[in-house]
């Protein structure tokens, strides 16, 4: 994992000095709210519906057991004794008082944590695939480039003010894309190239909220060396050339959209040859600099399936299923991914209480050499818990309630924090999550249907990501009433895709009925094995539409 | 006199920011770049001009900087950060050398990173305090990216 250096140290502590001033003169009123408003955000601070909501960076997702533990305290003396996970790898809490903020962040400080970037017109937090340099197929770990583009992008001087905010996510496999980089502002993939050389097809004007688009390829191959250089020259023709009269439109998706991918090469083109080559340019050495923070823990030479692990899953229905649905393959043998699951009914989706934050801490030390990871689709993952551990494991999960088999299954919902929070929202989510849970709490069903990712936003901005759950739920407001339209064919992987509206919206009362009637479209039409997103791309639309709107007599 | 924010201190500010372009051109003046471009051959000695949102700085390619005192750069707001990237090109590409003033909505909390693209003088509005601005010129004592006062990035420097 990164570890600070005295430089790291000293940025994250003099950010605090400024923002605890900021604070002092916004309270003393000689910072406008106005002024005070990108200030704070900035620096991860909204004022929500009941309070500020501060988004603390988890950058990449990755979180040391000290540091969640200090989480848990901070979520525990400043707020609700509760946080929630976002998908992007964040943390949120949505109770802090304004006042208690600077101190909030001068105890993160202590454990190497920030909130600096998290929201705002800058460059975001930037995120990647949870199973980073755990999994067998990968090119190379994501990671240490992940580090590259924090330093890189905080407090860059030229990109604080862009036109619109602006996330990055990287991905370092060809089997998978966990982080959804082909609806980011920019999505890399770490590729090698026949001479054996790291470099990143680079992808640009993804995104969701309103105007979501899949983005397009705008290089194939970049040597990681010219990484910098060529995200400065992307980003400084969008900073200057974004729309900035309409923030509906300022986002990158936008301006490469109206130009098209060609004139919006040639433009970053022509900007590039002035920065290539400069003293941006990434040397070898700090490659292997931040290559060093990730370097692999003092693995064990272990077997696969050691006796207790097979003798298990031949004797408890339920472990198995949860090494099944929950447990992931390492590339080491004797090794395996766990996924703990913020899933469980009566919680909203990603959420973590602060006495789970504790006990995940705890986990992380017993199990997996005192780290975790926070995934996109907002659950805990522990990267290297040895085979023969994994049943003792599980019965501690099962207590925390970290347990709930299944990862990737209709109920493992990306969700955002929906009316009950975010004061954008126009209806609730964490009530529809809840209503599909206790809908389908069949294990056996919900394990017939397999992997379907359902996502559920509370409005246009998309923070749930509906728009590429293969089932997307949005709510929308009509006339005072909260009401849901539902989308399907979304998918956020190497096959991204963006789903299409069924049809009129519905009563929140409804919904887990017709998700209920999809369900049923979809085991009717399906051939073996088939996923609901590929039965959905043979047989089309029309067969769900009737379905879902079809009167009961 | 107005004052202003140049070099770290507090000074009088000698120019003339001129945004009405029926106003009367003074070699104190510091007049939009494009009614300069457009009527250099009339117009007569200025002290500067200074560059809107939008205009970029591909334009100036051929002029001779080196005649001006001052080139401003305006923010229409403070939130338009368009102005960041013409200062650092002003230098690092059109190698110009002399004054690069902030005009217009800009906020004091801003300063750090103003300084490190290139600016090195700040026209605030009269409601400024410019000391208690003065107090929040440097934020950070170090950072990450090459800037134009040192364009090595941090990992030239570790």
């Amino acid at each position: 994992m990164y570890q600070y250096d005295a430089i790291d140290q000293q940025l994250v502590d003099e950010r605090v000095a400024q923002f605890r001033d900021q604070t002092r003169r916004y309270l003393n009123k000689e910072l406008s709210e106005q002024e005070f408003l990108p200030l704070r955000l900035q620096n991860g601070l909204y004022v929500q519906r009941y309070a500020p909501m501060l988004r603390i960076a988890i950058p990449y997702g990755m979180l040391s057991s000290t540091q969640l533990r200090k989480l848990a305290d901070i979520s525990c003396r400043y707020d609700r004794s509760y946080g929630h996970f976002s998908t992007r790898q964040n943390l949120q809490l949505n109770w802090p008082k304004l006042e208690d903020v600077p101190d909030i962040l001068a105890e993160l400080a202590q454990v190497e944590m920030h909130a600096v970037q998290t929201s705002g017109n800058c460059i975001r937090n930037t995120t990647t695939d949870q199973y980073a340099g755990v999994i067998a197929d990968e090119i190379v770990d994501p990671r240490p480039y992940c580090e590259l583009i924090r330093q890189w992008s905080t407090f860059h001087p030229e990109f604080a003010f862009l036109p619109r905010k602006f996330k990055i996510a990287v991905n370092a496999t060809e089997s998978a894309d966990r982080a959804a980089t082909q609806v980011h502002d920019i999505g890399l993939h770490i590729k090698k190239n026949d001479a054996g050389e790291i470099g990143f097809k680079i992808i640009v004007g993804g995104g969701l909220g309103r105007t979501p688009m899949v983005g397009v390829t705008i290089c194939e191959f970049m040597p990681r060396k010219d990484l910098l250089t060529y995200l400065d020259a992307i980003i400084r023709v969008y900073n200057q050339q974004g729309r900035r009269d309409n923030k509906y439109k300022a986002r990158i998706k936008i301006l490469v959209k109206a130009l098209g991918i060609e004139e919006f090469r040639n433009r970053v083109d022509a900007e590039w040859a002035h920065l290539k080559g400069k003293e941006s340019t990434v040397p070898m050495s700090e490659f292997d600099r931040l290559t060093s923070f990730f370097s692999e823990p003092a693995y064990a030479a272990l077997e696969n399936k050691p006796e207790i692990l097979s003798s298990k899953l031949a004797d408890s229905a339920g472990f198995a299923r949860w090494y099944e649905r929950n447990t992931f393959e390492h590339k080491k043998p004797g090794y395996r991914i766990v996924t703990l699951t913020l899933k469980k009914a009566g919680q909203a989706p990603g959420d973590a209480t602060s006495d789970q934050m504790q006990k995940a801490a705890d986990l992380s030390d017993k199990f997996s050499f005192g780290e975790l990871r926070v995934s996109h689709e907002q659950n805990l993952v522990l990267a290297d818990v040895r085979q023969e551990q994994l049943v003792e494991l599980w019965e501690a999960a099962k207590e925390a309630g970290f347990a709930t088999p299944t990862l990737g299954l209709l109920t493992d919902m990306i969700c955002c924090p929906g009316g009950d929070f975010c004061s954008l929202a126009n209806a609730k989510s964490i009530p529809i999550a809840e209503q599909i849970q206790e809908t389908f709490n069949d294990l056996d069903y919900l394990f017939d249907l397999g992997n379907i990712d359902l996502n559920i936003s509370g409005c246009m901005n998309a923070c749930g990501h509906h728009h590429v759950g293969n089932i997307g739920i949005l709510g929308v407001d009509k006339k005072g009433e909260e009401f849901y339209q539902i989308s399907i064919g979304g998918a956020s992987g190497h096959d991204a895709s963006i789903g299409k509206i069924l049809g009129p919206s519905f009563a929140q009362e409804e919904i887990s009925t017709v998700i209920q009637k999809l369900m049923n479209v979809y085991v009717e039409n399906r051939s073996e094995d088939e996923r609901f997103i590929d039965t959905y791309r043979r047989v089309g639309i029309t067969p769900f539409k009737e379905a879902a709107y079809a009167k009961a007599n | 006199m107005p004052k202003l924010i140049k070099n770290g201190g507090i000074i009088d500010n000698a120019f003339i920011w001129q945004q009405d372009p029926e106003q009367k051109v003074t070699p104190n003046s510091i007049i939009a770049a494009q009614k300069w471009l457009s009527e250099k051959d009339t117009i007569g000695c200025v002290a500067g001009i200074w560059l809107d949102a939008g205009d970029g700085i591909e334009f100036l390619q051929d002029v001779d900087l080196t005649q001006f005192d001052v080139i401003g750069v305006n923010f229409p707001a403070f939130t338009d950060g368009r102005g960041f990237s013409y200062a650092r090109l002003l230098r690092e590409r059109l190698n110009y050398q002399g004054e690069i003033r902030a005009l217009g909505h800009f906020i004091p909390d801003q300063l750090g990173y103003l300084l490190r693209v290139g600016f090195n003088s700040f026209q605030f509005n009269e409601e400024v305090d410019l000391e208690k601005a003065l107090a929040l010129h440097k934020p950070f004592s170090i950072a990450y990216q090459g800037d134009v006062s040192d364009p090595r990035p941090i990992f030239l420097r570790r």
